[in-house]
């Protein structure tokens, strides 16, 4: 598959929140971690895009809305070229989706619902990966 | 491909020694759907409860809610590829219960959601509170995994489903609709005037507590394909996608698709109903590139002047919502979108994460975000603690007298964007 070639290949870069998803490709993968928020993970990959980076996965979940999850991975191009629009526009889309959310929601997760919402980015970036 | 999809009222439904329907009762043996669940070793215990319109009982969370049905004539049964054998189905007759139901709770991950209020305010949000339904209440194991506990509810609810369809086996229907679609030839024979439309139903596709099966094949895993509009009727289509309530498509959503009925209902009249195509909502951006394609390929090659569009759940599937919509509209075949809208708690934020200007005919399920008060109900049927993590709640939604002040996302089927509900905008 498309997106396993470019995984086995070394195309891609992973940028994420989550701990699992770090500790999990970090020795197969150029995976960035970022100590902060899904919206500083967007924010990252953003400035990514704008060095040169594709968007390969979408930055929002889907039946899981920005305000329900703390954790995003999102998949990056690891190679650099021009500018790509349709990247572009889909991360500032997505970042105006994030920003009209009500963020009360993630107060006093317990332990058992923070692992949860790992495990579902994990499994959810596992299944763009076909792995 | 032709179904005589026949119906039988069920108008209530209540435990007795023995299962059997009569004068419009579902009664149900308590002890052998019990069984029926426990013969997954999965579940170290399961109690059944019963919610009838009405009553002052709350659902949840719900995971799916299933229509019991039985393969009365015809190739296959019910529930192909997952349950049975993976015959082609859609032809035949098939007999339903029409007004019951089997709802599955669970709280599979911590963070839940789906209310089915039977009566309030809440009630009018649902399709599910009209319906007679027997809900399971299942306990794993310990330590099963999260997405083997998903597996082994979501197999409970079919095998039960099953269990209560194969009572009306043996009865008249009280009503008899028949549905047909002809080959593409004879079709364009039959109706040469007619304009040609087709339905483009999107499917969840994400991973974990995400999926929807075709035939027991992960969405995921096809490319975009085509199918009768008769073989969803005979539960071709499941719901495995536990997650967001509002505009998820249950199991009872595919087998009484709205947009098919209203097609079938308009068939030889005003239109000429050609066909369903299947594709579905990958996380990865070449996938959404691929199964767009495929979807406006095939529109082209059924030579459709229209299709109908609906998709199931919030955010990146936006996205291939518009990719259809812009893919097919390029080749020059008209298109009607069916969604839902995010638009923060007043309405006026932008509806989709993603637009474009091709997508000019938009019907809505309703807005997500509004805020809704749900007063407290006499009984729970599930797991009460649950609504202040439930998605759409938020930190306090659940009050100290049992009511919650949530949005309106944390109840089943309220903004469906197939349309299976009273919500729109004109």
């Amino acid at each position: 598959m498309f997106a396993l070639v470019i995984f086995l290949t070394g195309g891609c870069m992973i940028i994420t929140n989550n701990d699992w998803v770090y500790q999990k490709f970090k020795d197969s993968c150029n995976v960035l971690f970022i100590k902060g928020s899904y919206r500083d993970v967007l924010v990252k990959v953003r400035d990514k895009i704008q060095e040169g980076h594709e968007l390969l996965t979408h930055p929002l979940s889907s039946s899981l809305k920005p305000n329900e999850t703390p954790y995003k991975s999102i998949i990056i191009s690891e190679n650099k070229g021009t500018l790509n629009f349709d990247s572009v526009y889909i991360i500032e889309n997505s970042i105006m989706s994030y920003d009209k959310f009500n963020k009360n929601k993630l107060i006093n997760l317990t332990d058992k619902i923070i692992e949860d919402f790992k495990l579902i980015d994990l499994t959810v970036l596992e299944s763009a990966l076909d792995i | 491909m032709k179904l005589e999809l026949g119906s039988i009222f069920i108008k209530d439904i209540q435990f007795a020694a023995e299962s059997k329907v009569e004068n419009e009762t579902l009664y149900v043996n308590k002890e052998e759907v019990r069984q029926i669940i426990l013969e997954d070793q999965n579940f170290k215990s399961a109690d059944v409860e019963l919610a009838k319109p009405g009553e002052s009982i709350r659902i949840m969370p719900v995971k799916d809610v299933i229509e019991p049905r039985v393969k009365v004539q015809g190739p296959g049964g019910i529930f192909p590829g997952m349950v049975n054998k993976v015959e082609t189905v859609g032809s035949g007759k098939t007999n339903v219960l029409k007004g019951a139901a089997v709802v599955t709770t669970g709280k599979i991950v911590g963070f839940q959601e789906g209310i089915i209020d039977m009566t309030g305010p809440g009630a009018e949000y649902t399709p599910f509170s009209q319906l007679n339904n027997l809900v399971l209440v299942c306990e794993p194991i310990d330590g099963l995994k999260q997405h083997e506990h998903e597996k082994a509810l979501r197999f409970a609810g079919y095998k039960v489903a099953i269990y209560l369809g194969e009572l009306a086996r043996n009865l008249t229907p009280d009503v008899v609709e028949t549905f047909e679609t002809p080959s593409i030839i004879e079709g364009f024979k039959m109706y040469p005037e007619l304009p040609r439309v087709a339905y483009v139903l999107m499917l969840q596709s994400q991973g974990l507590m995400h999926d929807t099966y075709v035939y027991g094949v992960d969405a995921k895993q096809s490319l975009t394909t085509m199918i009768y509009p008769t073989e969803l009727m005979d539960g071709a289509i499941v719901s495995g996608n536990c997650v967001s309530a509002c505009d998820k498509n249950t199991t009872y959503h595919h087998l009484n698709n709205p947009v098919i009925h209203d097609l079938f209902a308009e068939h030889g009249k005003t239109l000429n109903f050609v066909g369903v195509i299947i594709t579905n909502e990958n996380v990865y951006l070449a996938d959404k590139e691929r199964s767009s394609n495929w979807s406006a390929k095939l529109a082209e090659f059924l030579g459709v002047d229209g299709v109908i569009i609906s998709q199931e759940g919030f955010g990146n599937p936006d996205t291939d919502l518009i990719m259809n919509c812009k893919k097919i509209e390029a080749k020059g075949i008209k298109t009607v979108i069916i969604t839902d809208e995010y638009a923060g708690r007043d309405g006026s934020s932008q509806s989709l994460a993603d637009a474009d200007a091709s997508a000019d005919a938009v019907v809505t399920g309703g807005n997500a975000n509004e805020v809704i008060e749900l007063p407290p109900m006499d009984k729970i049927v599930g797991y009460a603690d649950v609504a202040d993590i439930i998605a759409g709640g938020f930190d306090g939604s659940l009050h100290a007298d049992g009511s919650i002040t949530a949005e309106l996302q944390v109840i089943t089927g309220a903004t469906n964007e197939m349309g299976f509900n009273k919500l729109s905008a004109r």
